[in-house]
């Protein structure tokens, strides 16, 4: 590969759905979240969410390179890792996006294959494992893609939920890569499931509760 | 609930449904049998009539084919939430996507959500014979990509003025059928309805125009025998989806395109 693989994981107009996510900005802002608060919970999801999500994508990618590919043991520690039902329903939606593309670009591929053996719908992490496998990414480049992913979906849907100059979302970004360099860190440093860190922050868990509930909802969670 | 429409399968929960039809999304088996239902978009600008539209569809057609709703809004589920109203099909066959502010991309760039929606609908209540998808109300440039809509189409109506057909657009010059609604409102905002109709059609390159009013039963007699037919178009396998065409600001159909 021309080394274009790893950029389409981070491209934020992959058509896998994902401009239906907002992680976790649209239930902030109904809960009282401020413009200017932005930044601050940019580093707040690099040290919670996006660590769990980046690791568990990269254990997912490795277990895609085993024979016989087996997802059980990531799904399972992450679903027991995401303990509000809304997130865990809408990161099962995000990843039937992924796992469409994943099919789209080579259905017989083993890592593929094994996504359809989830009971549940693989959650977001898990296809993205298998798409990375597909798209032949390194481990590094997946979890990066992941963390960055996290950044571009909450800037892209601040443009919608506290509308602004849109160029301050690259500073914004920028302004974040440390935190960012070192969730990715974190993510590669995990070994197994059961070291999969637990990051729910309970006020995401109570917000995201609370979004569900709502009736005039732009995005999925 | 009428009884006509025996829902035995339970409502799975999308989370816990697992993908047994990696090829779901073909239309078609290998012999030509179709495995799945038509799926029709309507699309038009706000307040054109789609959600009547489908209503009137789902009256009309419901005794006979077994059906579904997709609905996209701009806020959730306005649309679905003034279909369940209507009473004209089960409530939990109409349901609503997000579509995260961006209702354009959700039936054109980048259709996952609605895919999944159709797909939930099929394994819940299938097999089904038409799956309606209305778009979020927009202006003239939104069409459905024919990766989630097999045919559509496109909703204006009289009190949008008598110039709106000749204005063109994608869905104007190139939906399966267009919709020239409201027909019954024409003399009080002082529009001639022919006169709109033969404007569409000559931007519309034989493409069929239907003027149509809820309160003219002959035209919704049109409407139901038009989905009818393309039913049994998409059936034979001989109905191939067409994309309307690219977001151009304006076109004319005598451009010159003829190579
Ligand atoms: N007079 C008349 N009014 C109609 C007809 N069809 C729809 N309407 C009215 O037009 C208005 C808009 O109809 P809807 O069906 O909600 O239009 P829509 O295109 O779904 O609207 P959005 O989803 O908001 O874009 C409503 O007040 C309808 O009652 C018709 O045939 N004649
Ligand atoms: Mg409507």
């Amino acid at each position: 590969m021309a080394g274009l693989a790893h950029l389409l994981l981070g491209d934020g107009r992959l058509p896998v759905g994902a401009y239906t996510y907002s992680a976790g900005l649209e239930p902030a802002v109904a809960a009282g979240l401020t413009r200017d608060r932005i930044p601050a919970l940019l580093r707040a999801r690099l040290h919670t969410a996006a660590v769990t999500e980046a690791a568990a994508a990269v254990l997912a990618l490795r277990a895609a390179g085993r024979d016989p590919v087996d997802y059980g043991p990531v799904q399972q520690a992450l679903a027991a890792r995401t303990p509000a039902a809304p997130l865990r329903e809408a990161s099962a939606t995000l990843g039937r996006g992924v796992q469409r593309l994943a099919r789209r670009l080579d259905p017989g591929h083993p890592a593929v294959a094994a996504l359809s053996g989830i009971g549940p719908r693989p959650l977001r992490p898990v296809a993205l494992g298998a798409l990375g496998a597909v798209m032949r990414v390194t481990e590094e480049e997946l979890a990066r893609g992941v963390v960055y992913d996290e950044l571009q979906t909450i800037t892209s849907a601040a443009l919608k939920l506290l509308p602004g100059d849109p160029l301050d979302s690259v500073v914004w970004i920028l302004d974040a890569e440390p935190h960012a360099a070192a969730a990715v860190a974190e993510a590669l440093a995990v070994r197994t499931p059961a070291g999969l860190p637990a990051r729910t922050p309970p006020l995401t868990e109570q917000w995201a509760l609370e979004h569900a509930q709502r009736e005039r909802r732009l995005f999925l969670a | 609930m009428p009884d006509r429409h025996p829902d035995t399968t339970p409502d799975r929960h999308p989370d816990t449904t697992p993908d047994r039809h990696p090829d779901h999304n073909t239309p078609h088996l290998p012999d030509g049998h179709p495995r799945r239902a038509l799926r029709l978009g309507v699309a038009g600008p706000v307040g054109t009539g789609k959600s009547s539209i489908l209503a009137t569809l789902c009256r009309e057609l419901a005794g006979e084919l077994a059906m579904a709703v997709v609905t996209n809004d701009i806020y959730t589920d306005e649309d679905a939430r003034f279909l369940r109203s209507a009473g004209v099909l089960p409530t939990e066959r109409i349901r609503a996507v997000e579509t995260g502010a961006c209702p354009h991309t959700a039936i054109r760039d980048d259709v996952s959500a609605n895919l999944d929606a159709v797909e939930d609908l099929e394994e819940a209540y299938g097999p089904l014979d038409l799956v309606l998808v209305e778009s979020g109300g927009d202006n003239l440039t939104a069409t459905f990509s024919p990766a989630l809509a097999d045919a559509q189409l496109f909703c204006i109506d009289v009190a949008g003025g008598g110039d709106v057909a000749r204005k063109g657009g994608p869905g104007i010059t190139g939906a399966d059928l267009l919709i020239i609604n409201k027909t019954d409102l024409a003399p009080h905002v002082e529009v001639d309805v022919a006169a709109m109709v033969a404007d569409a059609s000559r931007a519309r390159d034989g493409l069929p125009v239907l003027a149509l009013s809820r309160h003219d039963p002959a035209s919704v007699a049109q409407l139901t025998d038009w989905v009818r037919e393309l039913l049994v178009r998409h059936r034979s396998g001989t109905h191939v989806p067409t994309d309307p065409g690219p977001m151009a600001p304006h076109s004319h159909s005598h451009s010159h395109d003829g190579s």
